[in-house]
Parts: structure tokens; C-alpha cells; sequence
């Protein structure tokens, strides 16, 4: 196959497997990409493990350590895709934390309260679950298997958020007030999370068939099923311009696409903290990496 | 269950709530992606081996795991200092590990022939995943061994581990205790008691 038939191939539903010849471009694009997808995995943990240990009773302590545990069990799947396409994991970790390669908007940001967790639990993953579920049709056909389990315990991070949404909207008044304040928080950034909205066949993700559905489409699917949601619970939406019109689709103020590419670039309120800390403890442990080498060999 | 035995499981189960609290300190900054997964599965089987003996205690004063769990004052949890460490140290936290497995065996064999069957039975169910927590401690004993500072761990942690197999030796606390209980108790102390989280 030459990249031309590669390409019809690709965009006429075909899979392909990691011993299978793959243009170097299309094998460049699916490093950038899962690499990007192994980093946000992993970078979301750290918005939400520092209120793991502040889990307010059993229950919740479990279902947070078990949700972040998830988290990084995805970024290991996903790193291992990519290192069969030729990029070592470990490289990808330097290239993180060095600020090479990049993650998420959304893991850039403070998680303030335990209004937050709930938030990010609920909303984010829900954002992130739009966008993992078009990747189940991905042309690359390891990335797509591995999209199956993750897609499924994301499913349960919804479930798991919505809950503790659920609880707080029922509880006191302060309560309702820390979702309230989280979901205007995060709005901004769940409104840039999934790219602006360039033409799904200008995007070389979706010529390649890395993905099966422009940007614009998956922020409309968030928005209708979500927004219906929020507001349901009585949370406002800090957007005048947000409603649904007669032919179905979803308007809305034009998100900050400055911001979505200050803050991907690595200039978020959080970017440097947490890079800092995942340096720190990836030097305080490497120690342990060179005896378990030393160990093997 | 006579109070000698509500006072032993509640040391346990203590132990178990703080160690669990401490190991989910680890989640996301383990030394390699794998450990993060396993020392957050040990520490969510920490916290439920915590629950599971905190309803029993619960259930004979009248109270809930999450009361016990989360509403005494940091003088009354009888947990052993060495949970209450905060070790993100990896040859230390292993060393704990190591040790804290070693001394939880053989009190989960004392348990396990207790003559109340539930006693022996909740502790029968925690021996089935503390036996994998025994592998995964000897696995990384095993390849630290020969690490000096892994070594100079385990002789500064030894002495401290007897407390987890001595009542008598218990009561006192490190200073890390009451700042785990002011960060693991400040979302709950946020509103009154009894609002639902």
C-alpha cells in the first residue's frame, strides 16, 4: 500500500495493527497524539490526589483512590501503545516533564475544593469520555482496543461524580454553593476542551481517522447531554448566550481560544507547580529505577 | 465481643485507616507507573479492612465506621506510630511495608481463631488480600536488600514495628498524627455534623 491507498484505506473504515507498514506521518501523528492522551492520564492525577487524602468519609476515600488509580493504570495502557509505535515510555516521562511534549487543558487548572473533585469527577470526565468514545473507531486498531476498557471505567467516574454532585446539590446551603462555584470555574476550560472548532477535514487527526469526529461535534454532544443536566440540579451556567436553538444546536459565547493556547503550551495557573512536582519525585526515585535495573541485569 | 476485643480491633482497624491514608500518599508519584497501581490497590484494601472492622466496633456502641473513622480526636485513635509516618520515601515506605506485613500476619492469625466466628471470620476475608500485600513486600525486600539505605531504613523502623503486636505499648503519638487528622478531617469538619458527603 502507498500512502494514497493508506489514506483511502484509513478513511474507508480500515484498521490497521502495530506490524503493520504505516506511513511515517501517519506514525508521527499517533505518537503525538496517544503520548498526549498517556500525559493527561497521568497529569490528572494530580489535581485530584491532593484531596484524596481530604476525602470526607470512607466511602468517597475508596471511590476517589480507586478513580485516580484508574487514571494512572489509562496512562500506563496508553504509554505502552505508544512505545510499540517506536517512543520509549520513559522518554515520553522526560518529555513531560521537561515540557516537550503536552496534556490536557483541563490539568492545568487548581482544584480548590471538594466541590471541584465532584466537578472534575462529573464534567470533565464527561467531556473526556465524548472524546475517548470517537477513538473506539480509531484506524490504529491497538489504540481503539484499549479504548474499551477505558471508556468503561470512565463510565464509572461519571457515576462516581454525579453522586457526589448529587449529594452536595442535597445537602446544605454552603454545599450547594462549592458546586456552584466549581461549575463556574471549570466552564471556561470545559468549553475549550475540545479544540476550536476547526473543519473536521482540515484536521490532519481526523484525515488520518486517529479520531472519527471533529471538535465541534463533540462539544455539541457534551453540551446536549450535560447542560440539561446542570441545570436540572439549579446550577447556573456563567454563559447569557447559552441555549439551544430550533434546529438543534447548542450556541454559546465564543470560548477563549487564547487561553486554551497559553495554557496547552505550558502557561496554565498550575502548569509549572505540577511539572515541578512530578520532576521532584521522579528524581527523589530514581535510585529505585537504577537498582531494579542494576538488579535485572 | 467483650471490650478487650472491641479495644483490640479498633487498634487494628487504626492501623489500617492511617497506614491506608499514609500509602494513598504515593498515588500518581510512585517510583514507576506499576507501583502506583499496586500501592493504591493496598491502600484501598487498607481503608476497606478498616471499614469492615469498624462496623463491627460500630455496630456494638451505636455508632458508624465513618464516626469512628473520622470524628474522634486524634488522642483517642490508637493506631501504632509507625503508620502515623509520613515516609514519601521509598526505601522507608517499603521498609513499613515490609514490616507492618510481617506483624499483621501473625496478629491476623491470632484473630483468625478467635471464638466469636465473625471476629474470625472478617479476619480469615482481610488474611486472603493481606497475603498478596506479603508477596509485593517480599518481592521489593528482595530487590532492595543489598541497597544501603534500604537497610539503614529497616533498623531505624524494626524497634518501632513491636508496637503493632503490643496493646501495652500503645497511646503515644507522633506529631504527624494530628496534621493527617486536621487535613483527613477538613473537608467533613467543614459543615455540622451529620451533613451527608
Amino acid at each position: 500500500m502507498n500512502d494514497q491507498e493508506f489514506l483511502e484505506y484509513v478513511q474507508s473504515g480500515g484498521q490497521v495493527e502495530a506490524t503493520d507498514e504505516l506511513p511515517d506521518d501517519y506514525r508521527a501523528k499517533l505518537i503525538k497524539f496517544i503520548e498526549m492522551h498517556g500525559n493527561s492520564e497521568l497529569m490528572g492525577v494530580l489535581p485530584e490526589r491532593e484531596w484524596i487524602l481530604r476525602a470526607p468519609t470512607l466511602q468517597r476515600k475508596l471511590a476517589l483512590t480507586a478513580k485516580v488509580q484508574d487514571e494512572v493504570g489509562h496512562s500506563q495502557l496508553i504509554y505502552r501503545v505508544v512505545e510499540d509505535l517506536g517512543k520509549p515510555r520513559e522518554q515520553c516521562l522526560d518529555d513531560l516533564i521537561s515540557g516537550k511534549s503536552k496534556f490536557h487543558n483541563v490539568f492545568h487548572y487548581p482544584t480548590k475544593t471538594w466541590g471541584d473533585v465532584g466537578v472534575i469527577a462529573w464534567l470533565v470526565d464527561a467531556a473526556a469520555i465524548i472524546s475517548q468514545k470517537a477513538l473506539l473507531k480509531c484506524s490504529y486498531a491497538p489504540y481503539a482496543r484499549i479504548m474499551k476498557k477505558i471508556c468503561w471505567e470512565e463510565s464509572f467516574h461519571i457515576l462516581h461524580g454525579r453522586d457526589v454532585i448529587l449529594t452536595l446539590m442535597n445537602g446544605t446551603g454552603d454545599q450547594r454553593e462549592l458546586v456552584q462555584e466549581a461549575v463556574t470555574r471549570w466552564w471556561g476550560p470545559l468549553m475549550q476542551f475540545h479544540g476550536n472548532p476547526i473543519a473536521k477535514e482540515e484536521d490532519p487527526m481526523y484525515v488520518w481517522r486517529i479520531k472519527s469526529q471533529g471538535n465541534e461535534e463533540a462539544r455539541q454532544q457534551f453540551l446536549d447531554g450535560y447542560v440539561p443536566q446542570i441545570w436540572e440540579l439549579g446550577l447556573t451556567v456563567p454563559d447569557p448566550k447559552l441555549r439551544k436553538s430550533g434546529d438543534g444546536v447548542w450556541e454559546y459565547s465564543e470560548p477563549d481560544w487564547d487561553e486554551l493556547r497559553h495554557v496547552v503550551t505550558g502557561h496554565g495557573p498550575k502548569t509549572e507547580e505540577r511539572l515541578d512536582f512530578r520532576r521532584m519525585a521522579r528524581e527523589n526515585s530514581a535510585w529505585v529505577r537504577q537498582a531494579l535495573l542494576a538488579d535485572a541485569a | 465481643m467483650n471490650e478487650l476485643e472491641q479495644k483490640l480491633i479498633l487498634e487494628i482497624a487504626d492501623d489500617e485507616l492511617v497506614l491506608g491514608w499514609r500509602d494513598s500518599e504515593w498515588t500518581g508519584i510512585a517510583p514507576m507507573l506499576e507501583e502506583d497501581v499496586a500501592f493504591s490497590s493496598i491502600a484501598q484494601n487498607e481503608i476497606g479492612h478498616a471499614r469492615a472492622l469498624y462496623e463491627l466496633v460500630a455496630r456494638e456502641l451505636g455508632t458508624t465506621a465513618d464516626e469512628l473513622a473520622f470524628d474522634r480526636s486524634p488522642d483517642e485513635y490508637r493506631c501504632a506510630p509507625i503508620v502515623e509516618l509520613r515516609l514519601l520515601d521509598w526505601a522507608q515506605t517499603i521498609a513499613r511495608h515490609y514490616l507492618y506485613e510481617e506483624a499483621d500476619a501473625i496478629r491476623l492469625e491470632r484473630l483468625k481463631r478467635s471464638d466469636d466466628p465473625e471476629i474470625a471470620g472478617l479476619a480469615a476475608k482481610i488474611d486472603r488480600e493481606e497475603a498478596y500485600h506479603r508477596i509485593h513486600a517480599q518481592m521489593w525486600f528482595d530487590r532492595l536488600q543489598g541497597e544501603p539505605r534500604f537497610a539503614a531504613a529497616l533498623a531505624e523502623l524494626r524497634p518501632q514495628a513491636a508496637v503493632l503486636l503490643d496493646s501495652e505499648l500503645r497511646g503515644a503519638h507522633t506529631p504527624e498524627l494530628p496534621e493527617l487528622w486536621n487535613e483527613m478531617t477538613m473537608v467533613r469538619r467543614s459543615q455540622p455534623a451529620g451533613t451527608k458527603w
